[in-house]
């Protein structure tokens, strides 16, 4: 592509340069309110720059609040909890379904396709009456074990997997290789850029989701950071801007850095992945 | 003369130069073929001729009118891409039709549905479609108007790109190594056809090619480019039995010229080592004898080399041997009948024909030579 | 599959049997895991629900009776539900096109030049990956009527200020206004990789064609060749705005009067807050027709219309 003169891009850059406007004031708001004092906010003044910093005031507050900390760990192991038995169960599986033979195959495909139309809150009611009566409510578990078997991740990793080479499955049998092992030596190592993208696209779905946690959660110890915004504003009584941007931005931040550090990869991901959103 | 007129084109992209100073004229309805190896430059000289590259220097004339400083769409040229560039979403007959439809209907009248509602829309419509049918008959397309891209093979797709080309006359048709993705047997029978449809139509046609054989069997001359650069502008003939630049010598050709490593003595005589080569030259010093695999064969005495290889073509028989003297590789063209006298691993003598042996200096340039004494040639 | 080009032979046929024997066992062992967690976590709550959907069933009840249809018949008289429905449909409506169009014209805006494109898509992007939650609670400052940024602004032009997520008249529309901010950085990636796919060769082409200005080469070359993007996004994007329910949660909890009641509230609040297991799951099962036809739809269209081949 040939780069045009600075002048005649202007236009498209203004008109870019607009809607990012648009799109980071809540951002820019919420950087700019986590540092303000109270009266400030109040005074719906305009300027972003605080006269007087309440930086230390607004975080201590949310850190002596809530346990923040706690709940981002919370949505930590929740997140990799799930992905790590999604590809746990889903690699083995896609390889068989995309390069064995076997009676049945069809059969479990469909219902892996039937699995795809089927949004997760669909089936919210009975998981957790399920969860209920094992009396799991209240636990790791309630918030992994729904989404352990990502149906996603099965057609994915197959799609993938139907791209390798026959003759390289081959090969490996011809060395004396069992079908574990290939697996475990040929289709995992082969598997990385896929799971790559799974990964981020599951990781930004829990990490994000609030309909699940709101209903299998009520300790407060065992909050997801979204749970945890909302738990804050309650006791805040959401009037409190300064203290719940602050929090606000502490839970987004990680989510967020780790998309400025990896920008390609997060995109690449969530469009590879883009079918179920 | 008409046709295309080229003066002093240059063009680069970055840092990179890709065009330094091309001039070249192409007469009103003359065949000329752009050949070279890639990145030469044959591509985007072609597109600058198009409009979809603008130049960095130089300018480019059609039929006399100045059209350097006009977009593709107003300088009345027609193109065929190597990968056809057909609009996938339109069936073959609105494939053909779109340079009709964007030249004579409005954008309004374009539109769907409601266009057809404007006064001579209609009949516009109609006018395209008889051109269309008359441009698909012409190629043998006919019935296949209805259907997509998809649906074509190959060679199909390839008429319907020729047919979006023929379909409006225009001053100039640009072709982008249009065969590349035809197998070989149909790139053969569509190199006539082209050409047949060339004589029909009568417009100037730049034709870019790596491809030698097209170049040469299909256009009335022929430009090798090399570096950004035109080294010689020629019929076919002229390129290969003339050529004046050793790059040029050693391109064109299959298998390529042979060249020996050569001085120019006192006398003028053209030694190659200790072998007298029966050219004589004006110049003096170190030189470059090139001779083509069919005037070079083994005499009593010459340039010692051992017989590495025969290859048998049925119609003539290629022998590849190594000097003695520095194992360079040689290839000889011989009659098919020669392969009962000689066998591999044999040493023979060589002896180039003095009358068609080319002489060039250290720098590739052409020198003038003649033959110095007739030397009677094996077979 | 290789081997079974050597089932000819009659000595290969026993070791042939033997393998595939033993290739079904190892298949089947190697799903085994997915297929128990498919059938705890997905077939048989989904059974479930269709089940429950027909009962009366309350949770912490002791028993419940088959009601037939009657749930379904509750929903026609239920004005909450009415609005779920009416309020669902018209933040699909206003988001869907809106979210799709803007990105649509950024993606564009973005390919037609070579300065920016990776800060700009990143920037765009941002919502995708941002907490949905926290961000809610960002524009909830940002549109509080009284000391929010975006009413002192329309303070300053003389402009009235709504009460944005207070108002019943406001709400839906502000709320599909964040939803339009959450969706358009990711059908702009979407459309961004539709856009690359283009060939260049067809927008020369359309130029020696005569296509002159940017707009003739957008009808002729990239809107038609953007049509299965343009498909696949439209339905992405209304199956997941049909889905809302984070910022609903978190800004108004359906409030103020029912005004921004949606669906999947509806089946949480009915569900979870008073435990009405069976309506609940009916009107889950109303949510998941709407989801199977809107993917009808596509493998229908996509099939059809958009498949260049």
């Amino acid at each position: 592509m040939q780069t045009r003169p600075l002048i005649s891009d202007l236009p498209r850059l203004a008109l870019l340069s607009l809607a990012a406007l648009v799109v980071l004031a809540p951002y820019i708001w919420m950087v700019a309110v986590s540092v303000k004092p109270q009266d400030e906010v109040f005074k719906a003044s305009l300027s972003l720059i605080p006269q007087k910093w309440a930086l230390i005031e607004n975080y201590g507050k949310v850190l002596k609040t809530i346990p923040i900390w706690t709940y981002i760990v919370n949505g930590l192991i929740v997140c990799f909890g799930i992905l790590f038995f999604q590809i746990l169960f889903a690699i083995p599986a896609a390889y068989a379904l995309a390069k064995l033979n076997f009676r049945g195959r069809e059969l479990v495909f469909g219902f892996v396709m039937l699995g795809l139309l089927i949004p997760y809150q669909t089936t919210a009611l009975p998981l957790y009456l399920g969860i209920h009566q094992l009396g799991l409510l209240n636990s790791y578990t309630a918030l992994i074990a729904p989404f352990t078997c990502s149906v996603f991740a099965i057609f994915l990793f197959r799609q993938f997997f139907r791209a390798i080479p026959d003759d390289l499955i081959n090969a490996a049998r011809i060395d004396g290789m069992g079908e574990l092992s290939i697996v475990w030596r040929v289709i995992v190592p082969n598997a990385v850029p896929a799971a790559t993208a799974f990964a981020i696209f599951s990781v930004v779905a829990h990490w994000n989701d609030l309909f699940w946690p709101l209903i299998v959660i009520q300790k407060g110890n065992l909050y997801t950071p979204a749970m945890g915004i909302l738990a804050f504003r309650s006791v805040e009584a959401g009037e409190d801007y300064g203290a719940l941007m602050a929090a606000a931005l502490l839970v987004t931040a990680p989510l967020v850095l780790a998309f400025l550090f990896a920008q390609r990869r997060f995109i690449e991901g969530i469009t590879m992945t883009g079918l179920k959103g | 003369m008409s046709g295309i007129v080229i003066g002093g084109v240059q063009k680069s992209f970055g840092v990179t130069t890709v065009l330094r100073g091309v001039s070249l004229e192409i007469a009103q309805g003359e065949f000329l073929s752009l050949v070279g190896p890639s990145g030469c430059g044959k591509t985007t000289l072609l597109r600058i001729i198009a409009g979809l590259e603008t130049v960095g220097a130089g300018h480019v004339k059609i039929s006399g009118r100045d059209v350097t400083a006009l977009r593709a769409a107003d300088r009345d040229v027609a193109m065929v891409f190597q990968n056809y560039a057909l609009y996938p979403h339109l069936t073959v007959r609105q494939n053909i039709g779109v340079p009709l439809v964007m030249r004579r209907l409005s954008a309004a009248g374009r539109m769907p549905v409601l266009g057809g509602l404007l006064p001579g829309v209609a009949a516009k419509r109609r006018e395209i479609s008889a051109d269309v049918e008359r441009a698909a008959a012409m190629l043998g397309i006919g019935a296949l108007l209805e259907r997509k891209p998809a649906q074509l093979s190959g060679g199909q797709r390839q008429r319907v790109a020729l047919g979006r080309a023929i379909v409006r006359h225009p001053h100039a048709f640009l072709m982008d190594e249009p065969l590349s993705n035809l197998d070989a047997a149909l790139r053969v029978t569509t190199r006539a056809e082209i050409v047949a449809l060339h004589r029909r139509v009568g417009a100037s046609t730049v034709y870019v090619t790596h491809d030698q054989s097209e170049a040469m069997t299909m256009s009335d001359r022929v430009a090798v480019m090399m570096d950004g650069q035109i080294l010689q502008v020629g019929t076919p003939e002229a390129i290969y039995t003339n050529p004046q630049d050793l790059r040029v010598a050693r391109f064109i050709g299959s298998p390529s010229i042979n060249t020996f490593a050569a001085e120019i003595g006192p006398d003028g005589a053209v030694m190659i080592g200790a072998v007298d080569s029966g050219l004589g030259s004006t110049g003096t010093g170190p030189a470059i004898l090139a001779i083509r695999p069919e005037n070079i064969a083994p005499a009593e005495s010459g340039i010692a080399a051992r017989i590495d290889h025969l290859e048998y073509l049925g119609e003539s028989l290629l022998v590849h041997a190594r000097l003695l003297e520095g194992n360079a590789l040689v290839i000889c063209r011989l009659p098919p009948e020669a392969r009962q006298q000689i066998r591999r691993a044999e040493t023979i003598h060589l002896r180039p024909d003095p009358a068609k042996a080319l002489l060039f200096d250290g720098a590739g340039r052409r020198l003038s030579a003649h033959a110095r004494m007739p030397e009677p040639v094996h077979g | 599959m290789a081997d079974v080009a050597l089932s000819g032979s009659p000595f290969n046929e026993p070791r042939l049997a033997r393998r595939m024997r033993g290739d079904a066992g190892i298949a089947w062992l190697l799903t085994l895991p997915a297929i128990l967690a498919y059938l705890a976590m997905i077939l048989l709550p989904l059974l479930a629900v269709l089940a429950l959907a027909f009962t009366d069933y309350e949770f912490g009840a002791r028993g419940f009776r088959w009601i037939g249809l009657a749930n379904f018949a509750d929903m026609l008289s239920d004005r909450t539900f009415a609005a779920s429905i009416r309020n669902t449909v018209i933040y699909c409506l206003f988001v869907a096109p809106l979210s799709i169009g803007i990105a649509l014209a950024l993606a564009v805006l973005i390919e037609a030049g070579a300065r920016g494109r990776a800060f700009y898509r990143a920037v765009f992007f941002l919502p995708v990956v941002s907490l949905t939650v926290a961000m809610a609670t960002a524009w909830q400052y940002l549109l509080h009527p009284s000391i929010g940024p975006v009413n002192a602004m329309l303070r300053m032009v003389g402009a009235g200020t709504p009460n944005w997520l207070g108002s019943s008249d406001w709400v839906i529309v502000s709320l599909g206004f964040i939803g339009v901010w959450e969706n358009v950085g990711f059908n702009l990636v979407l459309f961004l990789a539709g856009l690359t796919a283009i060939p260049r060769e067809l927008y020369a082409a359309s130029e020696i064609d005569g296509a002159r200005s940017g707009l003739s080469k957008f009808w002729l070359v990239t809107w038609p060749m953007l049509g299965p993007t343009m498909l696949f996004v439209i339905i992405i994007t209304m199956t997941r705005s049909i889905r809302v329910f984070d910022t609903v949660q978190t800004l108004t909890q359906g409030g103020p009067n029912n005004a921004s009641e949606v669906l999947l509230r509806t089946i949480y609040q009915e569900g979870f807050h008073y435990f009405r297991f069976g309506y609940s799951a009916a009107i889950t099962l109303v949510f998941l027709v709407i989801v199977l036809g809107l993917m009808l739809i596509q493998t229908r269209l996509i099939d059809r219309r958009v498949h260049y081949g």
